[in-house]
């Protein structure tokens, strides 16, 4: 694990991959996520680095501590992630595509037409 | 409290340390202060004392002014503080008749706290030939031995000066997951020299940079791969855009410039970067110091061709 392109710290990288395994389910409500030890040698991280993505779940109000047992998913989790993700949805993603279009030369009827036509 | 005291001073403390050769002067006026348990990154150039500090600290060279103290005593007058460091250097040289095994063997002899099990394990993970003469070992087996020393040492000031010369990629992401499991079990402090400074980075929670016998910069990792940027595109645009701040590269292809650029943007410069068509991109931490060392090669140059043209 290294920063990535986007120049995104480690520790965010780290938060952002725990976040998207919450969104899809792979960590359910109310169950356990990695340790600190567990995610820094897993991902060959600095512990402090590994702790920082988890205060950072934590701060985001996705995780919180049961103490002396660990980290937990927040009830109510992947619906808190996917109402953000949404919201952020335009910026990262509408906002970008539509400016590759321009330089494209690309009309709005165009570009809304390809996507109707995508087999995905 | 004396419990508050000793605390207080765990760590690594330099004070104007100095070490010349004659008029050499190899390190200049380093200060700094190492917290205990952390790892750190020793970053910079070949050349720039980074192995000279190592043997400093751990009392293998003699510094020329200024004081060291680790947990609050001078390793040149405490036996005791010798014995909690282990520095393998680079070159190290063994007794020839000795063997892998004869190594392992006496190596407790020397750290008190050797934790076998861990050498094993390494021993095994690296295949390490235990009943090979040392002097008959290959550039990467050395390196792979001398790692097994350190990590089993479990020293609480553990220096690994480039300890992965002639090991390919599968034995250093071994040697990475090994550091970061014994450093998690076994808390101490890791001070790493390294080139391959993007693969190590992730270790670090800190890092120092050297330049010429100079601490030019001591600082976390997250903010230390926020150290400079890239800006590319038109060259009268590049330069009123960057406008007055501190340049470490310039580069030209046609009638673009690239420059890197030390600091960071804010949102604001980010859309001006935007309205005028740059490219801004972030640099990784091995850019960020090769740009510093290129910056001081420059500096220090003669001559700068580019500038004094008439």
């Amino acid at each position: 694990m290294s920063p990535s392109a986007d120049g995104r710290p480690i520790f965010v990288e780290i938060a952002d991959q725990i976040a998207d395994d919450i969104l899809v389910g792979l960590y359910a409500e109310e169950t356990q996520v990695p340790s600190t030890t567990e995610l820094s040698v897993h991902y060959r991280i600095n512990p402090a680095t590994a702790g920082k993505a988890l205060n950072r779940l934590v701060d985001e109000g996705i995780v919180y501590k049961r103490r002396g047992l660990g980290m937990f998913v927040v009830t109510g989790a992947p619906d808190a992630l996917r109402a953000r993700r949404r919201a952020a949805f335009t910026d990262e993603y509408v906002r970008p595509f539509l400016a590759e279009g321009a330089r494209l030369g690309l009309t709005l009827d165009e570009i809304v037409e390809l996507i109707r036509k995508d087999p995905s | 409290m004396t419990v508050t005291e000793s605390t207080a001073s765990r760590g690594i403390e330099l004070l104007g340390v100095t070490k010349s050769f004659g008029s050499n002067h190899v390190l200049t006026d380093v200060t700094a202060h190492l917290p205990a348990d952390r790892i750190y990154g020793l970053l910079g150039a070949n050349g720039v004392g980074k192995t000279t500090l190592m043997s400093l600290i751990t009392n293998h060279a003699f510094r020329s002014s200024g004081s060291i103290l680790v947990d609050g005593d001078d390793p040149d007058e405490n036996a005791a503080v010798r014995e909690r460091m282990c520095f393998v250097r680079e070159d190290q040289k063994y007794n020839d008749a000795f063997s892998v095994k004869d190594i392992l063997r006496v190596a407790p002899a020397f750290y008190p706290s050797w934790a076998s099990e861990t050498a094993d394990r390494l021993t095994e993970r690296f295949r390490l030939p235990l009943t090979t003469k040392s002097k008959r070992l290959s550039r990467g087996q050395r390196s792979a031995l001398a790692i097994v020393v350190t990590l089993a040492s479990r020293a609480a000031y553990t220096f690994l000066d480039e300890p992965y010369l002639g090991l390919d990629a599968s034995a250093r992401t071994i040697f990475y997951e090994e550091l970061v499991a014994e450093y998690a079990a076994h808390p101490r402090t890791v001070l790493l020299s390294t080139h391959l400074i993007d693969e190590a980075a992730p270790l670090l929670e800190e890092v120092l940079i050297l330049d010429q016998g100079r601490i030019v910069l001591q600082t976390d990792i997250d903010e230390a791969s926020r150290g400079s940027f890239v800006v590319r595109g038109r060259e009268s645009d590049v330069l009123d855009f960057v406008g007055g701040r501190a340049l470490l590269t310039q580069r030209r292809l046609g009638g673009l410039l690239s420059v890197t650029v030390r600091g960071e943007l804010n949102n604001e410069e980010h859309r001006r970067a935007d309205e005028l068509r740059l490219s801004v991109e972030p640099t990784s931490l091995q850019e960020f110091v090769a740009a510093l060392g290129i910056h001081a090669l420059d500096q220090s140059a003669p001559q700068n061709q580019t500038e004094k043209a008439p």
